[in-house]
């Protein structure tokens, strides 16, 4: 079978898995607790019949796979329903969030791919050593520590006692900067302390899985080949065992995708850092069921993307891999 | 992702040439762990640190010098009448957290139990029946665990009205075993083939015998590994999902206390920093006796 047709079929079985999310999503958010007729007509003094005129108006008095067609045709259009708490389309709230996500993401992201491949091979290599033992023992550390408590700490050491960095935001508010340059900067002293904590987090797991997949490799046969065929030490771990060890990784990493995402979730709540993350949880605190089904949907829509690309790059990186 | 996983029966098969045969008593096998797991201080350490957190919990009434709900002077810093000072209600933050002990290790352990459970169940079935069955639930394996945790935790807690620990546990075990599943699955698929499972079935053996005597058995090493790995992993779900306000708050649960810490923060560093250090050691005593437990028992998983 050829790349294409794998893709093809990859792409193939995305379409039921959408579809089976988006029915898990409508009916889900159809369990929920209270009358959509209220929530659209406001909370207090409201008759009977005008919430009846509302049922009508919204569908509501529709049988559900009636809606919940409806509900997904629009979905597949683009419009992610509307807001009632916020009187506006789900999707004119969400779009603005959408850089501030991927920027916290990439940047701590990218980070902590370089710090834990650096270290990761360091360790494996010089096995037992001291250094393999230092970095392991603090990954195992920043394994276990929670994100959001180091978050607080950050903000009371960083932010409370020395007045470094900003408790949160993306930007000081209510300065006009002398030029563009300095609006920039302003906002990348915003951007430290959640990045910093997000990098904690990842580089700790995945220095773990660079080490683990590293050691592994340099037990291969091949390693012991190449280096009777006399490469340099050098050639030996970056071109043969490098590339070998980092495939697992890549892969794992386009899949972590939802984690990565859950993570930062709540380093944006906590940061007042204005992402998808952050928005979630604010509107499931409101209860705001409509939002939080298009958002839903938008995630999940983001994170099989992802998968699927992970599977696709991986497929042509490896030439072992059989398009099954 | 396809999860690779190396068991002691297969170990122990490789070994069975050399060694005589002997079929080892219960109590000698956990005594070759336990032997296994000494000689790793790292799983000592962690050993240890869970059975004080056990004990520190079990003996809460006893040690805690005070009632926890009871209110005193607000935002004491530490001192010698208040060790770890009183948060903003003017409760004792140390018998706060003692209580709150508690909640994290029942929230951990039971949260585990649901996932062997529906992980058992659905591995079993999966592997048993095979064909339409398998690839229904395979998929659906799948699509959990590439969903996001958080949306997904929080789109169903808030669907239940009340804010109660076991909501947050039952949500847990609702989307918490795909991988155990899995390695369920690929287990039972692996075992099915064995020669001694095939030496059961001919001798008439029922299906309920060959799963109980001969399957069950030979994962279970692989169930404790992943159970124990996953503890920790419960226990911080339940402080983010408190700490975002998501918990009952009144319970002295580490993440309300944190989330009490948050929205109420002044300067006193003492509120925050101790429910955290609490959460921190009981999480890298869970994940320090995991690492240990898998190595002593010989079981590799990959991909978590």
């Amino acid at each position: 079978m050829t790349l294409r047709t794998f893709v093809i079929r990859r792409l193939i079985v995305v379409v039921p898995t959408l579809f089976l999310i988006s029915i898990a999503i409508f009916s889900i958010l159809h369990l929920a607790p209270g009358d959509p007729a209220q929530a659209i007509a406001g909370r207090h003094g409201v008759s009977r019949e005008v919430l009846e005129l509302v049922r009508v108006e919204y569908g509501l008095d529709q049988p559900i796979y009636v809606q919940y067609f409806r509900w997904l045709g629009k979905v597949l259009q683009g419009d992610f329903g509307f807001s009632y708490l916020n009187r506006a389309p789900v999707m004119n709230l969400i779009r603005p969030r959408i850089p501030y996500t991927v920027e916290l993401m990439l940047v701590a992201e990218a980070v902590s791919v370089v710090i834990a491949i650096i270290l990761g091979v360091i360790a494996a290599v010089k096995h037992y050593s001291i250094l393999d033992a230092v970095s392991s023992l603090g990954a195992l550390v920043g394994y276990a520590t929670p994100n959001f408590w180091v978050s607080l700490m950050a903000i009371i050491f960083f932010s409370s006692w020395l007045g470094w960095l900003p408790k949160g935001g993306v930007g000081t508010i209510g300065v006009t900067f002398p030029s563009p340059f300095h609006a920039f900067l302003d906002h990348l002293s915003h951007l430290v302390l959640p990045t910093s904590i997000l990098v904690l987090g990842w580089t700790a797991y995945l220095f773990r899985m660079v080490r683990s997949s590293m050691l592994e490799v340099l037990g291969q046969d091949y390693i012991v080949t190449a280096r009777a065929k006399g490469l340099k030490e050098r050639v030996v771990i970056y071109k043969h065992a490098l590339r070998n060890a980092l495939l697992p990784v890549v892969t794992y990493e386009a899949y972590s995708m939802g984690f990565l995402l859950s993570g930062a979730a709540v380093i944006e709540s906590i940061f007042s850092w204005p992402g998808l993350g952050q928005f979630m949880v604010e509107i499931a605190h409101k209860r705001d069921y409509p939002t939080l089904m298009g958002l839903t949907m938008i995630i999940a829509v983001m994170v099989l993307i992802a998968n699927l690309c992970a599977d696709i790059a991986y497929a042509i990186v490896d030439p072992r891999i059989k398009y099954e | 992702m396809e999860q690779r996983l190396m068991t002691s029966h297969s170990r122990a098969k490789s070994k069975e040439k050399n060694e005589e045969l002997y079929e080892p008593s219960k109590a000698t096998r956990l005594f070759i762990v336990w032997r296994k797991l000494k000689t790793s201080k790292m799983a000592l350490a962690g050993f240890g640190i869970i059975l004080l957190v056990s004990l520190l919990a079990l003996l809460a009434p006893v040690i805690a010098p005070y009632d926890p709900n009871a209110i005193g002077r607000v935002r004491v810093p530490p001192s010698t009448m208040h060790w770890l000072g009183t948060d903003a209600m003017g409760r004792d933050m140390f018998s706060l957290i003692l209580y709150g002990a508690r909640i994290s290790l029942y929230v951990g352990v039971a949260a585990v139990l649901l996932e062997i459970l529906f992980g058992l169940a659905i591995g079993m079935t999966s592997g048993y029946f095979g064909g339409i069955v398998d690839e229904i639930l395979m998929r659906l394996t799948d699509l959990i665990m590439t969903l996001p945790t958080l949306p997904l935790l929080l789109v169903t807690v808030i669907l239940f009205e009340q804010r109660d620990v076991n909501v947050i546990v039952l949500v847990m075990g609702i989307f918490g075993w795909p991988f155990m599943a899995r390695i369920v699955r690929s287990e039972f698929l692996a075992l099915r083939e064995t020669t001694f499972v095939e030496a059961a079935r001919s001798m008439g053996a029922t299906p309920w015998r060959i799963i109980t005597r001969h399957i069950l058995p030979n994962i279970l090493s692989t169930i404790i590994v992943i159970g124990t790995m996953d503890i920790p992993w419960y226990i911080f779900w339940e402080a983010t999902l408190t700490f975002l306000g998501f918990g009952d708050p009144s319970s002295p649960s580490w993440g309300v206390l944190l989330w009490r810490g948050y929205i109420h923060f002044r300067m006193e560093w003492w509120i925050i920093t101790f429910p955290g250090l609490a959460l921190f050691f009981t999480s890298l005593g869970f994940n320090l006796f995991g690492d240990g437990l898998r190595d002593a028992l010989d079981v590799t998983t990959r991909g978590r």
